[in-house]
């Protein structure tokens, strides 16, 4: 008999609000998480703002934050979200499961450099065009610090949590870019349909506002200029969008084996009966143009679930609000879907949350969880002037109710790693 | 799915000992030792001066002619991995369009690629040379740097240091357009990727998958982060090529190395209608984690008990259906010890030791690349029946249900297994079985 897979918690930390239900408020308020960068001096850089996760403190979620003193931004809103949805899952109340059937799942981050120390032992060490190792040992040594090196290894989120809540199960992380914790979450899955695991701890977590790395999408860029519109910038599927608004956060989910899950009375928040993986094998620097390698992975999704494409109530978009993402993903759609593309709604959260990179997809699909709850799809904001190529239903600016059975979310990975993921209300 | 069986049909290492599986698997035979000390940069000032380099390697003659300009915005452990997989691709005897050839073109909607990588570090001298131009009062300036210094960083830099882009490469150069993953788990990630695929092929989501890891610390900031966490052997820097000995009563530290392994996964009826030489059947994978490793000052060989007892459960196998090991093999003395009594667990029932070996003595710790080529060494030794030596290893450090040998040994082999962990915790395992039985 096929093993079903139900998500039992959710929780989260992201740059509109620090809990799964502040968060739908806000977006289906209309509200933006977006605001000047202020976790370095940006005030010349081209692109000056972020949706940054604000007035976050481990201390609100955990009475023993000190634990986890040493680990980085971006674990300590792992470890917040995770907490928010091991408590969802009614788990800190009872918790009867098994630690080796237990699994950890991540698509996480590196954490962020040791900025000052790493660029200043390079610039004192700095003999005649090139670093003068012998010197730039003797500062490194003196500088560095043994925890701030090894948590910027990406499987320390891993770590951190496995500590926290006993995991003794496989734990894999992985970083397939802005495609990682929707591919998380689908392996995971997987996993348990397999019967490897009973339950998993899944989602993403990873924080880019930091200097190298704005650094370097500004060099791609990737990033919207709008300094002056910030708390508009981010506009997927509108003519006048210039790229992501770069988020931070983690969104974590409980995963388990229907049976089990019914057993132990867990709340049932939904289903995940499809996942699909793709690769465009085109370019590392553009998609596919036809969008073959990100319809791949929906159509996967599909065969996965069992589904025909008209039976898909709502796609929950990648929608990065770069110019090429949005052309790429509609004809993506188009290709998948057929005849069916017109009718079927399309949003992008990433209007008002911006793009949370390794996080993006978890905190998605949260908020498809939330949309076949209420019957309620949360909209693409910001997009008032249409985009000729983009041409789909985006659910513009205000949110729409609808009678909603199968929602699919997709990411589309930087360098071509394509995910999407179908749910289903728990039947 | 349960009839779909996973074979392993191509190698691909790229080692310190050797490059290609022909290369790799003798020097592995005559216990050729590759540590010596750092030629790269100066590590005068370091306190482990001792690495196992991958000599007289280019990427360039790993990809065709008009793809070579893109070397040059692959780091290191991206180049590692896109030679590996040309190499594991033309030993399966596959033709794609980066390695063409009469062989069986894959499909490449079926053709999957899972590739493991670790922490890649940028390149200090490139970034120097764009940050000096930024400074004021001999520091960084992030107003100078904002307002036009960054441009002097190359506008691809960043894609030379994404994890992901091991896969990308690869993907694009021989056109696996099925699943596709990039697992970032430390030195576990070969293993977790290899199990990864080998599940992906068993559920029917790809016939044919590019599998393994690559990874390269041998930087300033590698031996400065390794050597930090006292892994690192800094007492015989006179003596690079016995420095590294796993296991035995002398270990004292890793060497660092780089390299990595891809192997070519296939269902097993795919790989037979094309009538496919195979190495060895993928029949067991488990991955467990150890939740007190979050402790950095402890060390520990993360869970490897659970994974191995997991994977041979999996692979419907007792621990004395198994005649060889393949044991991480750090030469940390805390991990080792932790390692040997690991196994122990994991092996409890068996009556006899069973036969080991570990490539780290040869050629230090390869990280992530190490879980890749420990997959490789299995099925090679499974192929030929034959047990590689274990260099550096004369007497064991701890009572140990392990042996090692000094020289190669030709003895029926059924089955092997290989453990990976990391630091934090995670661990893998992997179980091999000849083919055919």
């Amino acid at each position: 008999m096929k093993r079903r897979v139900v998500i039992t918690g959710m929780g989260t930390v992201n740059p509109l609000a620090h809990t799964v239900e502040e968060t739908w408020s806000a977006l289906l308020g209309g509200q933006s998480g977006f605001g000047p960068i202020t976790t370095f001096d940006a005030t010349t850089f081209p692109s000056r703002f972020a949706a940054m996760v604000k007035d976050y403190h481990l201390e609100d979620h955990v009475p023993d934050a000190a634990r986890h003193a040493t680990a980085g931004r971006h674990t300590h809103f792992a470890i917040g979200a995770a907490v928010q949805a091991w408590q969802a899952a009614g788990l800190a109340q009872r918790d009867t499961l098994d630690r080796e059937a237990l699994g950890l799942y991540l698509g996480s981050g590196e954490g962020r450099l040791d900025f000052d120390n790493f660029m200043s032992c390079i610039i004192d060490s700095w003999r005649g065009g090139a670093v003068d190792t012998a010197a730039w040992a003797k500062l490194a040594f003196h500088r560095m610090e043994l925890y701030r090196e090894v948590e910027q290894e990406a499987n320390m989120v891993l770590a951190h949590l496995a500590n926290r809540f006993g995991v003794a199960g496989p734990a894999y992380n992985v970083l397939t870019a802005c495609a990682a914790s929707t591919q998380a979450i689908g392996e995971a899955a997987s996993q348990i349909r397999a019967a490897d695991i009973d339950a998993a701890i899944t989602g993403g977590a990873h924080s880019m506002v930091h200097t190298m790395a704005i650094t370097g999408f500004t060099r791609l860029t990737a990033l919207s200029r709008r300094n002056d519109e910030m708390e508009t910038a981010s506009r997927p599927f509108d003519l006048t969008r210039d790229g992501f608004v770069i988020g931070e956060g983690a969104t974590i989910m409980i995963l388990e084996e229907y049976r089990a899950a019914k057993k132990r009375g867990a709340p049932m928040l939904a289903e995940i009966v499809g996942y699909g993986s793709s690769a465009d094998a085109y370019r590392i620097t553009d998609q596919d143009p036809e969008g073959a390698g990100a319809a791949a992975a929906m159509t996967a999704a599909l065969a996965d679930a069992g589904l025909s494409p008209k039976q898909i109530n709502y796609i929950n978009a990648h929608g990065t609000g770069t110019k090429q993402n949005d052309i790429v993903e509609t004809r993506a759609v188009k290709a998948a879907f057929g005849r069916h593309a017109p009718a079927i709604p399309i949003s992008s959260v990433k209007s008002q949350l911006g793009h949370l990179i390794g996080a993006a997809g978890a905190t998605e699909l949260m908020t498809c969880v939330l949309a076949l709850r209420d019957g309620t799809i949360p909209p693409t904001a910001h997009l008032t002037t249409p985009d000729p190529d983009c041409d789909l239903d985006y659910v513009p600016n205000t949110p729409r109710k609808a009678k909603l059975k199968y929602v699919m979310s997709n990411s589309m990975g930087f360098g071509g790693q394509n995910n999407s993921l179908i749910i289903a209300a728990v039947k | 799915m349960a009839d779909r069986r996973v074979v392993i049909t191509g190698l691909g290492p790229v080692a310190p000992s050797g490059v290609g599986i022909e290369a790799f698997w003798s020097a592995a035979l005559a216990g050729r030792r590759c540590v010596r000390r750092v030629e790269d940069f100066d590590p005068s000032n370091f306190p482990t001066q001792i690495c196992g380099p991958l000599t007289d390697f280019s990427a360039r003659d790993f990809v065709p002619k008009d793809y070579r300009k893109a070397v040059k915005v692959m780091a290191r452990d991206i180049q590692i991995a896109v030679a590996c997989a040309d190499l594991a691709i033309r030993d399966a005897g596959l033709s794609t369009p980066s390695a063409p050839g009469p062989g069986h073109v894959p499909d490449p909607r079926r053709f999957g690629c899972n590739i493991g990588s670790g922490l890649m570090c940028a390149d200090m001298n490139e970034l120097g040379s764009a940050l000096v131009s930024s400074l004021s009062d001999g520091r960084f300036d992030f107003r100078a740097w904002g307002s036009g210094a960054m441009e002097n960083l190359a506008p691809l830099w960043l894609l030379k240091y994404l994890p992901n882009m091991l896969a990308c490469h690869s993907t694009i150069l021989h056109q696996c357009r099925g699943p596709s993953n990039t697992i970032a788990c430390g030195d576990a990630s070969g293993h977790l990727a290899v199990a990864e695929a080998a599940s992906w092929i068993r559920r029917g989501a790809a016939d044919v998958v590019l599998a393994g890891a690559a990874e390269s610390k041998l930087n300033p900031m590698g031996l400065l982060r390794q050597t930090l966490l006292g892994r690192t052997c800094v007492s015989r820097n006179d003596e690079p090529a016995s420095a590294c000995c796993p296991f035995d009563a002398s270990h004292a530290g890793t060497a660092i190395g780089e390299g990595g392994g891809l192997i070519i996964l296939e269902e097993l009826k795919h790989a037979r209608a094309r009538k496919a030489r195979i190495y060895a059947e993928v029949v067991g994978w488990a991955a467990a984690s150890d939740p007190a490793a979050v402790d950095l000052r402890r060390p520990t060989c993360g869970n490897v008990a659970a994974a191995l007892r997991r994977a041979l459960a999996k692979a419907s196998l007792a621990p004395d259906q198994i005649d060889l090991a393949l044991p991480h093999g750090t030469a940390v003395p805390a991990e080792d010890d932790a390692e040997t009594a690991a196994w122990s667990v994991a092996l409890t029932g068996r009556a006899a030791p069973l036969a080991a070996c570990t490539a780290t003595g040869a050629m230090g710790s390869l990280f992530a690349g190490a879980s890749g080529i420990s997959t490789i060494a299995a099925a090679m030794a499974l192929h030929t029946q034959t047990i590689p030596p274990t260099v550096n290893f004369t007497a064991p450090a701890a009572p140990s249900s392990l042996t090692f040998q000094p020289t190669a040994a030709w003895t029926p082999l059924r089955a092997a297994a290989c453990a990976s962990f990391t630091v934090g915790g995670q661990s893998a395992a992997c179980v091999l079985k000849r083919y055919p039985a």
